[in-house]
C-alpha cells in the first residue's frame, strides 16, 4: 500500500540536536554592561575583594573576572578590580552604590567606568573578543562531539536500533508509564547496562498486560491508574493504595540512576583490581609528599598511572585499557523520556558523552523542557543532547 | 590571593571568594546545635578523606537526633552519583521500609528532617531533596560549579509555576542556609585537591600550578 507524505513523515525516524542555547547570530556586537573599576594596590587586593564580594557581588556575571592584571611597559603589572555595576546612562560617580563609595573613599581609589561583556562567551573567538574589554572565563562547548553536525546513515541506524531497544524495555513493564535507560559504548556498538525505573517496585514479575505508548500530546486521553512518576517525580508518596505491600520502593531510583549504578557495578566486576592499584600509587605519592616538591609529586603519580595501565593490559588480557574508561566517558545513553534535573545532573557526574531521548517531559524535563542543563557553562562536563523522533508503529505493543 | 591570579584556576579563585563571602555573612549567628551537627558532618567528610574520597559529609537530623549520616563514596563505587546525601537518604529509606512505614509515613518523616552537609548540595542532590520533601538544609561552603541551592540553580526554592492539570506545585522547596563552618569545609577540600585527586581524569592544565599556593 502506498503512503502519502504525511504518513511517511510520521513513520520516519529522525534525530534532532537540542542545543545548549538558541544560536547567536555571527558578526553581532556582544552586549556589554558598564561597571565601575579602579586600579588597586596588590597588597590591598585580598581585603578589597572580600569586602566587594559582600557588598557588591557580581551575581549575574559569573563569567566576568573580578580582577584584571594588566601588563605595563617595562615588565610592570598593575591590578584593576571591578567595584560594582554602573548605570547604563548616568555615568557620574555619585550613582555608585553607597557602601562601595565609602570603600572607594576610605582607600582613596580612583573609580572609572569601563565595559564588560554581559553574557558568557560561547566560542573561543567570542571569548578572545571579550577579553579585550575585560577578562572573562570561558568553558568550551561540546562542539567536538559526534553527531552535532549530523549523523551518517550507519550511525543513524545504530541510534535508532538502540532507541528501539530502550522503548521495548520501557514497554516490558507492568503497563504503567515508565522510563527506560540504556548505556551504550558507541565505539563497539555494545550495550553496557540497561534499566527501567525502580521507583515503585523492583524484582517483581511483570504482568502480561497490554500497554501502549503515545506521543506526549495525547497523554490526557489516557486513563491512568497510577500517577506517571516519569512526569511527576515529586508525587511518589501518593500511590499507597495501588502498591503491593511487599514490594520495595525508592522515590529516587529513576531509570538513569539505576543504569548508572549497574554500569558502575559492571566496571567493578570487569576491572576489580583497578581500585587497589590506584590506592597503592596514591599511598606511595602520599609518603613522598612531605619531602618532594609538588612538581615532582606529580611526576611520580603519572609514572604510577602508566604502571597501572601496563599492569591492567597484562592482567586483563581480553579487556584492553581502551575499554576501561573513566566512569562513562565516551558512552551514550538512550532514554525513552527526557530526564529530570536529578538524572540529568547524575549523567553529568558520570561523564556521559551523548544523551538521546524520545519524549520531552514538559513537567520535569531538564534538557530543554523545564531546565536546559546542557547549557550550564559552570559544570565540569558537558554532553550533547539529541531527541529521537519515533515512527508510531514503534510505540504500540503486541503481547 | 588576588596577586596570585595567574597561579589559581579561575574556578578555584571564585570558589574561595564565595566561601569567604559566606563565612563572613553567617559565622557567628548559628545556634550551638547547628554547629554541633555540622561538626558531625565534617567528621563524615574526614572519613571520606581518609578513604581517598572527595571530602564531603553529612548528617540527617530528626527531632534533634542524628538518624543517618553519609559521606562521599564515588571512588569506591565508581559511581559518581554516590554523594554523601544520597548515602544518607538510602540508609533512611531502607530503614523505614524495613520498619514497615508506608510511603505517606516516609514522606511525613522526610518533611521533619534537617540535613547538615559540609558543601552545598549539587544540582542532583538538591533535586533529590526536593523530590523527597526535606524540611531544611544547612550547608558549609558554596558549590560554585554544581550547586543546586543558589550557586548554579535554586532548586530549594521549588517551582512557583503550578501544574496546569493538577494545580500541584512541581518539586517542593526547602529552607536553606549556607556558610556554616565554611572555612573547615573548604580547608578539607583544599587539602584534598592540593594533594591531587588520584581519580580525576588527567587535567587540562598542569596540577603543579594548583599546588603551589
Amino acid at each position: 500500500m502506498k503512503k502519502n507524505d504525511t504518513d511517511r513523515d510520521r513513520d520516519r525516524w529522525q534525530i534532532l540536536y537540542i542545543p545548549d542555547k538558541p544560536p547567536i547570530p555571527p558578526n553581532q556586537q556582544q552586549p556589554t554592561v558598564n561597571v565601575f573599576a579602579s586600579i588597586i594596590d596588590p597588597k590591598l587586593a585580598n581585603t578589597l575583594i572580600r569586602r566587594l564580594n559582600q557588598i557588591a557581588p557580581l551575581e549575574n556575571f559569573r563569567h566576568v573576572k573580578r580582577i584584571r592584571k594588566k601588563q605595563l611597559e617595562g615588565g610592570k603589572t598593575e591590578l584593576l578590580v571591578i567595584l560594582c555595576l554602573a548605570s547604563e546612562n548616568d555615568n557620574h560617580l555619585d550613582t555608585m552604590q553607597h557602601d562601595v563609595r565609602e570603600l572607594v573613599n576610605s582607600y582613596q581609589l580612583s573609580a572609572f567606568i569601563t565595559k564588560v561583556c554581559k553574557f558568557p562567551a560561547s566560542s573561543k573567538e567570542e571569548w578572545e573578543e571579550q577579553c579585550k574589554l575585560w577578562p572573562t572565563s570561558y568553558h568550551p562547548p561540546t562542539y567536538n562531539i559526534d553527531g552535532i553536525t549530523g549523523f551518517n546513515e550507519e550511525d543513524s541506524q545504530s541510534v535508532f536500533s538502540f532507541m528501539r531497544f530502550a522503548v521495548e524495555l520501557a514497554k516490558s513493564g507492568d503497563g504503567s508509564v515508565t522510563n527506560a535507560a540504556v548505556i551504550v559504548d558507541p565505539s563497539v556498538k555494545q550495550v553496557i547496562a540497561s534499566a527501567r525505573d525502580e521507583i515503585c517496585s523492583w524484582n517483581i514479575p511483570t504482568n502480561n498486560q497490554t500497554s501502549s505508548f503515545k506521543q506526549p500530546d495525547t497523554w490526557n486521553s489516557i486513563n491512568y491508574v497510577l500517577v506517571p512518576l516519569v512526569l511527576y517525580p515529586w508525587r511518589w508518596s501518593e500511590q499507597e493504595l495501588y502498591m503491593p505491600k511487599s514490594s520495595c520502593w525508592h522515590p529516587l531510583r529513576h531509570a538513569a540512576i539505576v543504569v548508572i549504578e549497574s554500569s558502575a557495578a559492571r566496571d567493578r566486576q570487569l576491572f576489580p583490581d583497578l581500585g587497589e592499584n590506584e590506592h597503592k600509587s596514591f599511598e606511595l605519592d602520599h609518603v613522598h609528599s612531605s619531602t618532594s616538591s609538588p612538581a615532582k609529586r606529580q611526576k611520580v603519580n603519572l609514572e604510577n598511572v602508566e604502571d597501572t595501565e601496563k599492569l591492567d593490559t597484562l592482567t586483563e588480557g581480553c579487556h584492553s585499557v581502551a575499554a576501561r574508561p573513566y566512569l562513562c566517558t565516551g558512552y551514550d545513553i538512550y532514554l525513552v523520556w527526557e530526564p529530570c534535573i536529578m538524572c540529568a545532573m547524575a549523567l553529568v557526574h558520570q561523564r556521559i558523552r551523548r544523551i538521546f531521548y524520545a519524549f520531552p517531559n514538559p513537567n520535569a524535563g531538564a534538557l530543554g523542557s523545564v531546565h536546559r542543563l546542557q547549557g550550564e557553562k559552570s559544570l565540569n562536563h558537558h554532553y550533547a543532547v539529541f531527541r529521537v523522533l519515533l515512527p508510531e508503529e514503534v510505540l504500540s505493543v503486541e503481547l | 590571593m588576588a596577586s596570585h591570579e595567574e597561579d589559581c584556576s579561575p574556578d578555584t579563585l571564585a570558589f574561595m571568594e564565595l566561601a569567604i563571602q559566606q563565612m563572613a555573612s553567617h559565622e557567628g549567628d548559628c545556634s550551638p546545635d547547628t554547629l554541633a551537627f555540622m561538626e558531625l558532618a565534617i567528621q563524615q567528610a574526614r572519613l571520606a578523606m581518609d578513604s581517598l574520597e572527595v571530602p564531603v559529609g553529612c548528617v540527617i537530623v530528626e527531632d534533634g537526633k542524628v538518624i543517618a549520616s553519609g559521606r562521599n563514596r564515588t571512588t569506591e563505587t565508581r559511581n559518581a552519583t554516590r554523594h554523601a546525601e544520597m548515602e544518607a537518604i538510602d540508609i533512611l529509606l531502607e530503614h523505614w521500609q524495613k520498619n514497615g512505614l508506608s510511603k505517606l509515613e516516609v514522606a511525613e518523616k522526610f518533611s521533619n528532617c534537617y540535613l547538615y552537609v559540609t558543601c552545598e548540595p549539587c544540582i542532583m542532590c538538591a533535586a533529590s531533596l526536593s523530590i523527597l520533601g526535606i524540611k531544611e538544609v544547612c550547608y558549609g561552603c558554596a558549590n560554585d560549579k554544581f550547586g543546586g541551592c543558589g550557586s548554579i540553580l535554586s532548586l530549594h526554592l521549588g517551582s512557583s509555576e503550578p501544574l496546569k492539570s493538577h494545580g500541584v506545585p512541581q518539586g517542593k522547596g526547602f529552607k536553606c542556609t549556607g556558610g556554616i563552618m565554611a572555612s573547615e569545609a573548604v580547608s578539607l577540600l583544599r587539602t584534598f585537591y592540593e594533594q591531587g585527586n588520584p581519580n580525576a581524569p588527567k587535567p587540562h592544565r598542569p596540577l603543579a600550578h594548583q599546588a603551589t599556593h
